[in-house]
């Protein structure tokens, strides 16, 4: 069956919020060689407690990720893996992890997290999954994957007691001893040189895993380097990033970028405006995930099926234990919209965060 | 209070219609739909109804067959058997406090007791008829029933439809009530004695370590014992493994051209595992079933969707190994965040199933004693 | 702690027989002081503990999931928890997320573990008020 008898339902389907698996035909008819999806899955945190024993709870949250995502028909065209697979870093966890990702049908494209870095500054990662910097195009989009949880080089080569003992410092996410994500001049250079071969109306889709914002410092929400690649990115007529880290729904319009955040399968982080001792900065624009129920381990994670279509691209949420929800660009408004609850009055009580 | 409560359900029970307004120890009041108020006559009428078998294919199929008040409202089959012996998919959930049920049917495809009613006669393994037609002809031709239906809705025998007669299904059903079991009278009623102390100690592994409680719900004044939600725990697994992704396109694309959800769940063995997904088409609900109540489970037996687990043992089992009868057993990946291995001790294991039986309501006592 | 307190209050009341109405304050700036060390000293305790302190059997840390123990809403304790069907204090919960998320061993109600925990979860949400019962 072709892609365009499965797409038919319209976008009335992402807004019902019970998303078929016959997927979402937008209406907005680009043509069929740009329009594509891939999926996204992010944070596993797969953690060795000791020998073959992992956490139970995170194995599961990825192998079911990697179960749900086989199950979509259309396939995507490809998947994108959004860093932190490993807690920390280590080529048992990584292995690990790596093996659960090989149960699934499609190729993947892998970006670095903090978590996969800090142990031996990303050897073993790269090593497994090559560069950790690179770019891509696929039909007429072009993809760009940063790492961008460098730090301050003085930070990252202090005299540490071990690798391991940096690993735990940045690992930690309320740390007030930790340092800033960036991405780092060398890598800025290298994406100048990159994009200066790009035409204007190329849509572009960047992947990082810190958010490319600043929204809360002290939980490393944050890129210090973040407004010189926004500069870089100004040129273009359609930019979308997205970004794994914050385990949350957020999504946010700043310029010609859009953001959006996507889910981990580990576990699911407050928003920084629940802690009440400091101020930060959530986009205005983003409708909370839902609170979630520590007894269903599933619930406020999940993953993610993407939807590209005149260069812009739609975020469907896949929330076991939880109502999937749907944010797409709207073209009117020019920035994201949740499908279902972007209105103040269609909020429901446990997207109340306090 | 507590003991006002009990006189008013032992009156209730006398007079074989619990009022609403006075619910068994335990329960909440029952919900009733503004547009099917209760009255006596139209329970009466409901109640023959259910056991009408006229209304199958070879006339002797009624709702009582495969819900039949001496086992407790199931009928104790791994799964049921219509009109011809023919045997369906899945495993007779009891009619006991369907009345509470927010969605109907292990996948909740019927969204009330007026919606699920209209199915069984008409479904090819259950009651067998082409269409609801024959049965309103048996019912527009028996005087008992013209007079009824004219009492109760104030219908000529041609203007009598299913949804009368689903209507007064239902309301018989909104009175087949239970609580006041031990539990109830230990937690609600303040009878420290009612519960033995292995009961107790059950109790404890229920809300504590066998995590039982978020599913099956217990609150401070009430206990359901079901969260109305869809939770896959590794039920039937095994006989779409590996599949998943095959059973769910076909089911698909049958129903895009028109297949029936209720016939193709309850005759397709793989399409009946597929769950809540035949419903909604999430993803995520593939293998996600209702949450059934456990009042009365000690006299329901077989237990899950399937029928699959003979008795209260192999359920402890089953969830102790985290979602699978044997250790060796696989793990479905689909498996909810809610079930894991728990680790119980042996003696932990018998107390958890003997509190499971103290949930038998009075009524029903005497089934567990002839088991 | 307890003890020292009546203590304290019996040599006050001995001290305002001998002196007369004279001797009204009960306790100095250095009281106030010192009293405020020995809890933040426990502050620091409850902050180690969450952080990787407490013995997980299965190596998983409460501010994996409460950084700065933010979403655990002591200001609404006590109130209904569904994980255990009743009306619950803040240390049951505690306890629920120690046998649960990190597989480990509940504490005793009164166990100087569980007072460091809730005095630093309480000490994060400082200055919320007080809604009993809220979800
Ligand atoms: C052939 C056996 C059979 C007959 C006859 C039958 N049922 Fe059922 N009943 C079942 C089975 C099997 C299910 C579960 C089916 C499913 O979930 O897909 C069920 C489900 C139900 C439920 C849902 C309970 C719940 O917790 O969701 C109700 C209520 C019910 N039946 C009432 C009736 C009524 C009323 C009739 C007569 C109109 C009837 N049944 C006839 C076998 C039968
Ligand atoms: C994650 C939610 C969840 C938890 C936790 C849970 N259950 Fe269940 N229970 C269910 C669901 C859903 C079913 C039906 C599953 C199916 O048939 O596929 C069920 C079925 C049952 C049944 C069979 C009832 C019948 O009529 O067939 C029993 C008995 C039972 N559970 C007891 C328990 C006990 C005891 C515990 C704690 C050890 C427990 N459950 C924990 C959701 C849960
Ligand atoms: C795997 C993630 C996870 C871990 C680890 C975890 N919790 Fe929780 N906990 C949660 C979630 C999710 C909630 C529900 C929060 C909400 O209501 O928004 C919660 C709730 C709580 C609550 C009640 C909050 C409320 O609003 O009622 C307390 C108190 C709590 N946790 C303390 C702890 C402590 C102490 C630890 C370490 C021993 C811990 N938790 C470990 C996930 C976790
Ligand atoms: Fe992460
Ligand atoms: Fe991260």
């Amino acid at each position: 069956m072709n892609r365009r008898n499965f797409l038919k339902t319209g976008l009335g389907a992402a807004v019902a919020g019970a998303l078929p698996m016959s997927l979402v035909e937008l209406a907005w008819g680009a043509k069929d060689s740009e329009r594509f999806t891939f999926a996204y899955i992010s944070d596993s945190h797969i953690t060795q407690i000791k020998g073959n024993r992992f956490v139970r709870n995170w194995d599961r949250g990825l192998i079911r990720a990697v179960a749900e995502c086989n199950l979509l028909d259309p396939r995507p065209d490809f998947v994108i893996y959004g860093g932190d697979i490993a807690q920390l870093g280590k080529p048992e966890e990584i292995d690990h992890g790596l093996e659960i990702m090989s149960g699934l049908r499609d190729k993947v494209h892998y970006v670095m997290g903090e978590h996969d870095y800090y142990v031996d500054l990303g050897e073993y990662w790269r090593k497994r999954l090559g560069p950790d910097w690179y770019s891509f195009d696929h039909k007429g989009v072009h993809f760009i994957v940063l790492n961008s949880i460098l730090t301050y080089p003085e930070w990252m080569h202090r005299k540490w007691d071990s690798g391991m003992a940096r690993m735990k410092e940045m690992a930690r996410l309320d740390n007030p001893n930790g340092s800033p994500f960036m991405v780092g001049e060398e890598q800025r250079k290298w994406l100048a040189r990159d994009l200066a071969k790009v035409s204007h109306d190329t849509p572009i889709v960047v992947c990082s895993h810190s958010p490319l914002q600043k929204i809360y410092k002290g939980w490393n929400f944050w890129t210090e380097d973040a407004e010189q690649i926004h500069k870089l990115l100004a040129p273009f007529e359609k930019v979308t990033v997205i970004y794994g880290h914050v385990h949350q729904i957020q999504y946010n319009q700043l310029g010609n970028i859009s953001f959006y955040a996507v889910m981990a399968t580990a576990w699911p982080w407050p928003y920084p405006n629940s802690y009440a001792q400091a101020d930060s900065r959530l986009p205005k624009l983003t409708v909370p995930m839902n609170r979630a129920d520590p007894f269903f381990e599933r619930d406020a994670t999940g993953w993610q099926f993407i939807d590209v279509h005149t260069g812009r691209a739609d975020v469907h949420y896949f929330l076991p234990s939880n109502s999937n929800r749907s944010v797409v660009f709207d073209e009117r408004r020019g920035h994201p919209v949740d499908t279902r609850y972007q209105e103040l009055a269609a909020r429901i009580p446990p997207q109340n965060h306090y | 209070m507590s003991t006002m409560r009990t006189l008013a359900v032992v009156v209730a029970l006398a007079t074989a219609v619990p009022t609403a307004a006075e619910p068994p120890l335990g329960l909440p009041p029952v919900p009733i739909p503004a547009d099917n108020p209760q009255t006596e006559a139209k329970v009466a009428l409901g109640d023959r109804l259910f056991h009408d078998k006229r209304f199958s294919a070879d006339g002797k199929v009624a709702c009582s067959t495969c819900h039949d008040r001496e086992k407790a409202f199931t009928d104790h089959k791994p799964v049921s058997q219509g009109f011809r012996n023919l045997r369906g998919t899945r495993n007779a959930p009891t009619v006991v406090n369907a009345a509470y049920m927010k969605t109907l049917f292990w996948d909740g495809r019927e969204p009330d007791l007026e919606g699920q009613a209209r199915q069984p006669f008409i479904n090819p393994v259950e009651g067998g008829l082409p269409d609801h037609e024959p049965m309103l002809d048996v019912i527009r031709k028996d005087p008992d029933y013209v007079k009824a239906f004219k009492a109760v809705f104030g219908v000529e025998p041609g203007e009598i439809t299913i949804d009368h007669v689903v209507k007064a299904i239902a309301a018989f059903e909104r009175t087949i009530l239970s609580g006041n079991s031990p539990f109830d009278r230990w937690r609600y009623g303040g009878e420290e004695e009612a519960l033995t102390e292995a009961q107790k100690r059950g109790f404890e592994v229920f809300v504590g370590k066998g995590r039982c409680v978020s599913c099956h719900v217990i609150e401070q004044t009430q206990a359901l014992f079901t969260d109305n939600k869809f939770h896959n725990i590794g039920v039937g697994f095994k006989k779409i493994r590996g599949r998943e992704f095959e059973v769910a396109r076909e089911f698909i694309r049958a129903k895009r051209r028109g297949a029936d959800v209720d016939k193709t769940v309850l005759t397709k063995p793989e399409a009946s595992e597929l769950g809540r997904f035949a419903v909604t088409e999430d993803i995520t609900q593939v293998g996600a079933f209702k949450t059934p109540t456990l009042r009365n489970v000690a006299v329901t037996f077989p237990y899950m969707h399937d029928g699959s687990l003979e008795s209260l043992e192999d359920v402890v089992d089953f969830y102790n190994n985290g979602g699978r009868l044997r250790e060796d057993d696989p793990v479905s990946p689909f498996l909810s965040g809610g079930i894991r291995p728990l680790d119980l001790s042996d003696q932990e294991k018998k107390d958890l199933v003997a509190f499971l039986e103290a949930l038998t309501s009075p009524e029903y006592d005497r089934i567990a004693e002839n088991r | 702690m307890k003890r020292s307190k009546s203590n304290r209050w019996r040599a006050g009341c001995v001290a305002a027989l001998a002196l007369g109405p004279v001797q009204a304050d009960e306790f100095t700036q250095q009281d106030l002081e010192r009293w405020n060390q020995e809890f933040m000293e426990v502050v620091r305790e409850g902050d180690r503990l969450f952080h990787g302190g407490f013995p997980s059997k299965n190596t998983v840390s409460c501010d994996q999931c409460h950084p700065n123990a933010s979403n655990t809403h002591p200001e609404t304790y006590p109130k209904f928890q569904k994980q255990l069907g009743e009306v619950v204090p803040l240390w049951r919960m505690i306890n629920w997320c120690i046998q649960n998320p990190l597989q480990s061993e509940p504490l005793a109600a009164d166990d100087a573990r569980m007072t460091a925990l809730q005095a630093y979860i309480h000490w994060e949400r400082r200055g919320v008020k007080l809604e009993p019962g809220k979800h």
